[in-house]
């Protein structure tokens, strides 16, 4: 038999859930509709797209929940869905072109040192991430990632994802995980720096 | 940018997420001891992802919390109405 790598908490509600429990159904919403919830916000960028994203994701899951042999996790698992969701949106939707980022791209221009202005994390998050500038500004840079890198860099380094975890997700290799990651941050690096570089200077009236 | 710069600059991301080796993680470290540039390079790198890793999570609005429960009832119940 398989190993069960659901944690005890959801293999129960998913034991409620095949015998008929709606209130099981309802602890799972519960747990992972937030996550959900994110992740198709920052995929998407609006919140109507991440609302049906969250919709989605749950009505697929649960129709296949039955089946599910908990083989992964089931945030992993709903997780998957999530991701398939995504790409069927932005495919329907037409937003997007994936393209892709070469790390030549981010080599520093021959005979300039790179300087890059990124703000200090404060160590209170609620004192500095909500700021709302700042928050805006990694959010748009999230956005306007490509996205086959935004897919890795969300289950990555927002949703704390294992690059071999982010691999099983995706169904990619866990070198192409690290490979996208990497660029993906590069590309983050760039566009924040870049937002504060430009206020440098609106500020300095060059 | 000197060659073996480029070559630890692919391996940044994997350095700060402790996926090396010892021996390229070692390599790697005393190569920053000595290169300014680098050292701005992975601090750098470090603060974008500690930004990004901070970015608090939006609440679900009430009503979508709403809606989405009660499309899945109606959902769950129109497939299999002896259970919900």
């Amino acid at each position: 038999m398989a190993l069960i790598k659901t944690d005890d908490t959801d293999h129960q509600l998913i034991s409620r859930f095949k015998e008929g429990s709606s209130e099981a159904m309802e602890k799972i919403v519960e747990r992972y509709q937030e996550s959900i919830f994110n992740f198709g916000l920052r995929m998407c960028g609006h919140m109507q797209d991440a609302e049906d994203i969250m919709q989605d994701t749950f009505l697929n899951a649960f129709n296949g929940l039955h089946s599910f042999r908990e083989e992964t996790k089931l945030k992993n698992w709903l997780f998957r869905i999530a991701a398939h969701a995504c790409q069927r949106k932005r495919r329907k939707k037409k937003f997007q072109p994936d393209r892709e980022l070469s790390l030549e791209s981010f080599f520093p221009k021959e005979g300039t040192e790179a300087r890059f202005e990124i703000p200090d994390p404060a160590s209170d998050p609620a004192q500095d991430l909500m700021r709302s500038e700042l928050k805006q500004v990694i959010e748009e840079a999230v956005y306007s990632l490509p996205p086959k890198y935004k897919l890795v860099f969300n289950l990555r380094d927002m949703e704390g994802f294992s690059t071999e975890e982010t691999a099983e997700i995706l169904e990619i290799s866990v070198q192409s995980v690290k490979t996208r990651l990497h660029r993906a941050r590069l590309y983050l690096r760039e566009k924040i720096s870049n937002h504060y570089k430009d206020e440098e200077s609106h500020a300095q009236g060059v | 940018m000197h060659k073996e710069c480029k070559k630890h600059f692919k391996k940044v991301s994997q350095y700060l997420d402790g996926e090396l080796d010892a021996r390229t993680c070692e390599k790697i470290r005393l190569h920053l001891q000595e290169c300014p540039e680098c050292r701005h390079c992975v601090d750098s790198l470090r603060k974008t992802i500690d930004l990004c890793r901070k970015l608090p999570k939006e609440k679900v609005p009430p009503e979508m919390k709403r809606d989405l429960l009660e499309t899945l009832r109606k959902a769950l119940t129109d497939r299999a109405p002896q259970n919900f």
